[in-house]
């Protein structure tokens, strides 16, 4: 049983790392800081691209901080910030505004998904999984 | 009252009033003892610089805390006597230092963009 | 009766007393005990009176009061103290101290005569938890403000303090902690899950002791403040851990027990629509915290924090409506379902649709610690700049006062989080059925009945992975 998980592991993370490398493209995103939210607030690549991402203040000195990806940049009204990583980790990471900005700074947050979202996938079988699992041992139950 | 009443009772005000009280006379010999004048930085539109004219002697060191008690960053400077403590971040307090040589008045100022009222934050040093 | 094994491997009976250490006991059995405990939390929460009165309108980030109240209390409540110990926290709550030593006349030692003020009953019919699920639901209206303003946050706790105290003059003991505070609702309800709990130890001692002094109290204690039966009270939701039984059992027969996580989901007893109702409340304001505070859209963002009156109410009105009525409505058709799928004509709606949603308590919490991750990791380190600068005077107390801000392991946020909701979607699926047991007779019948709750507790699971992670 845990064999067989590690392995469709194995095939699933193989699989999204070699078409990732295939087809890894360069992805520019001009990000607008405005208090408290980023636009665009949601961003999609795919696993193995590269991402190049400037930041504009709109308003007040904003910043950006990607949780993951460890990347960081600020933005001052009239002068932007950025910065360019390589999207290698799967899943959604939240970015966030690094410099206080207002008071719901805190809550100023914007979505990086990195294709295919295969945490998201992987729980999610895993709670099927038990759920069936469940079914399967309760339908077995005798009194 | 038995003697454990009493403890427990001195206990409750030494947390309490005795917090308090504690905190402001802390506050109070460390404002007067490091410090020539302490300077609240707030947006045109939340009230300015306060105080708005600031007062030093001449030819003494002055030390002024700035605090900026907003939730936007905001900045220092007396260009005039080439003085600046840069940006001063959402609820940070900075400390400038800088020794008058000339009397007169001399304006001092945001440094960073922070409102749209932004160019009227200004107020004045006073040296005496 | 048969040995009922929690996943097939935990005996569900099993329990660790921590009193049998003499050391525990000792402290358990003083009366300075939680008392400077509790003196100590009053000091911490005059600093945060006195930070948010100070901090005003300023940046909540950067504020003693805004950030130990809701990044450190809020996410140590939620990831620590209740799962782990029930209702600790109200064990050292400053809340009601004023009123306690109001109404006894003495701080320290125990007065037997009577005490002061009115001392009148609660009305029966708001003994549960209505006022506290209205109370929180009103208070989360104003989210957008107390988690970010500083004087919000003084404002709110200062109020709740003076309403402690006004409730305690008027109605006896702990009424106000029992039936109106707005944490303790939620406690009391996720208590259930708890590992610990405070019983007595051996059920022969406390038959025989004819005197219930843990009820009455004695020149030792206080009679139980939280008007419960030490002697036979079976769940946690309403022990407040005050420890006055300790003092008060002359047999020395009150243990602190560790147990198995969730017991208390079991025990058939004040079972009603007001802790379902306050397991669809918490529900519903996670998602809504989560969408607002954690979520990417500007726009309700500005609802939540009132830019405009019209969007404010707009944000009341469906966060009111989803938690009170949406979500008891889904749960309601799949209750109905599962009466249908039983065949069982006898077992009243009323009483599946009750029993069920007790199933939701720990996915419900899961959802919460899940929720408490994604403030403590990336927020926590403001907490180094705070206890430095309490007062945002530009003190230095620990040298920390200049800590930048630091997310830690936010890149594993999602994994945690995932690995949370999935840990606590097994125990809700696990005593789901046991409570399907319970509510249908006859075991095929409990096996029909219980496959659209198990659909409906994988359906909640996975729409909260997908607002976490996916």
């Amino acid at each position: 049983m845990r064999i067989l998980l590690k392995i469709i592991l194995l095939v699933v993370t193989g699989i999204i790392f070699f078409t990732g490398l295939a087809f890894a493209e360069e992805h520019f995103f001009e990000i607008k800081a405005k208090k408290f939210s980023y636009t665009p607030n949601i961003i999609r690549v795919k696993i193995g691209d590269k991402v190049k991402i400037r930041l504009v203040s709109e308003d007040v000195t904003h910043g950006i901080f990607v949780d993951g990806y460890g990347v960081e940049t600020r933005a001052y009204p009239g002068q932007d910030g950025s910065f360019s990583f390589v999207a290698n980790q799967p899943g959604r990471f939240t970015f966030r505004c690094s410099v206080t900005c207002g008071e719901f700074h805190p809550y100023m947050v914007g979505y990086l998904v990195v294709l295919p979202n295969a945490r998201f996938y992987l729980y999610a079988l895993v709670v099927l999984f038990i759920g069936g699992a469940n079914l399967f041992f309760i339908s077995k139950k005798k009194a | 009252m038995k003697k454990q009443e009493f403890i427990a009772i001195i206990i409750f005000l030494f947390a309490t009033i005795g917090v308090v009280v504690g905190v402001f006379a802390i506050e109070k010999y460390r404002l007067s003892k490091f410090y020539t004048v302490e300077l609240i930085a707030r947006a045109p539109e939340h009230g300015n610089w306060y105080p708005a004219k600031i007062k030093v002697p001449s030819g003494k060191e002055a030390t002024i805390l700035i605090r900026n008690i907003e939730t936007v960053t905001h900045g220092f400077a007396i260009p005039d006597l080439n003085v600046s403590a840069g940006e001063i971040k959402a609820g940070e307090v900075k400390v400038v230092r800088f020794t008058p040589q000339k009397k007169g008045i001399f304006p001092f100022m945001c440094t960073v963009w922070c409102s749209d009222y932004h160019m009227e934050m200004r107020g004045e040093l006073i040296v005496e | 009766m048969e040995k009922e094994k929690l996943f097939g491997l935990i005996d569900l009976n099993w329990r660790f007393e921590l009193t049998k250490f003499k050391l525990v006991r000792w402290i358990f059995k003083s009366r300075w005990f939680p008392l400077l405990a509790l003196i100590f939390n009053l000091s911490v929460f005059i600093i945060i009176l006195l930070a948010g009165f100070i901090g005003g309108y300023s940046a909540g980030n950067y504020n003693f009061g805004v950030m130990i109240v809701w990044i450190l209390w809020w996410v140590l409540l939620m990831l620590i103290l209740v799962p782990f110990f029930s209702r600790m926290w109200c064990m050292v709550c400053p809340f009601p101290l004023f009123s306690d030593w109001f109404q006894r006349g003495k701080l320290f030692e125990i007065n037997t005569g009577k005490h002061r003020g009115l001392n009148l009953k609660w009305p029966k019919h708001l003994k549960n938890m209505w006022v506290m699920n209205i109370g929180f639901l009103v208070t989360t209206f104003f989210s957008g403000f107390f988690t970010v303003r500083p004087y919000a946050t003084f404002v709110l706790l200062g109020s709740i303090i003076l309403l402690a105290f006004i409730i305690g003059l008027i109605f006896e003991k702990r009424t106000f902690c029992l039936y109106v505070c707005q944490v303790s609702g939620f406690q009391g309800l996720y208590s259930q899950f708890a590992a610990s709990e405070i019983r007595h130890k051996d059920e022969e001692i406390c038959k025989k002791h004819a005197l219930k002094t843990c009820f009455l109290g004695n020149e030792k204690g206080y009679g139980c403040p939280w008007l419960l039966t030490p002697f036979n009270f079976k769940k946690n939701t309403y022990c407040g851990m005050c420890l006055e039984c300790f003092k008060t059992c002359p047999h020395d027969n009150m243990g602190f027990f560790l147990r198995v996580p969730g017991k208390d989901l079991l025990i058939d007893e004040k079972r009603g629509m007001d802790e379902a109702w306050k397991a669809f409340i918490m529900l519903g304001i996670a998602m809504v915290f989560f969408l607002s505070m954690q979520g990417p859209w500007g726009i309700l963002k500005d609802m939540v924090r009132a830019t405009t009156l019209k969007g404010y109410l707009t944000f009341i009105a469906i966060h009111s409506a989803f938690s009170l009525l949406v979500m008891p409505g889904i749960f309601f058709v799949f209750s109905y379902l599962s009466k249908l799928a039983s065949a069982n004509k006898e077992v009243p709606l009323k009483k599946v649709f009750i029993n069920f949603a007790y199933t939701l308590i720990p996915i419900g919490l899961g959802v919460w610690i899940a929720f408490s991750l994604g403030i403590i990791l990336p927020n926590g380190s403001y907490i180094l700049h705070i206890i430095s600068d309490p007062f945002a005077w530009g003190w230095n107390l620990f040298g920390t006062a200049n800590f930048p801000w630091t997310p830690v392991f936010t890149g594993l946020l999602g994994y945690l989080q995932g690995a949370t909701l999935i840990i606590f979607y097994l125990f809700s699926i696990a005593y789901g059925f046991r409570l399907s047991k319970q509510t249908y007779p006859d075991l095929n019948q409990a096996k029909r009945g219980w496959i659209p709750m198990l659909c409906f507790l994988t359906l909640i699971t996975l729409t909260f992975l997908w607002l976490y992670l996916g």
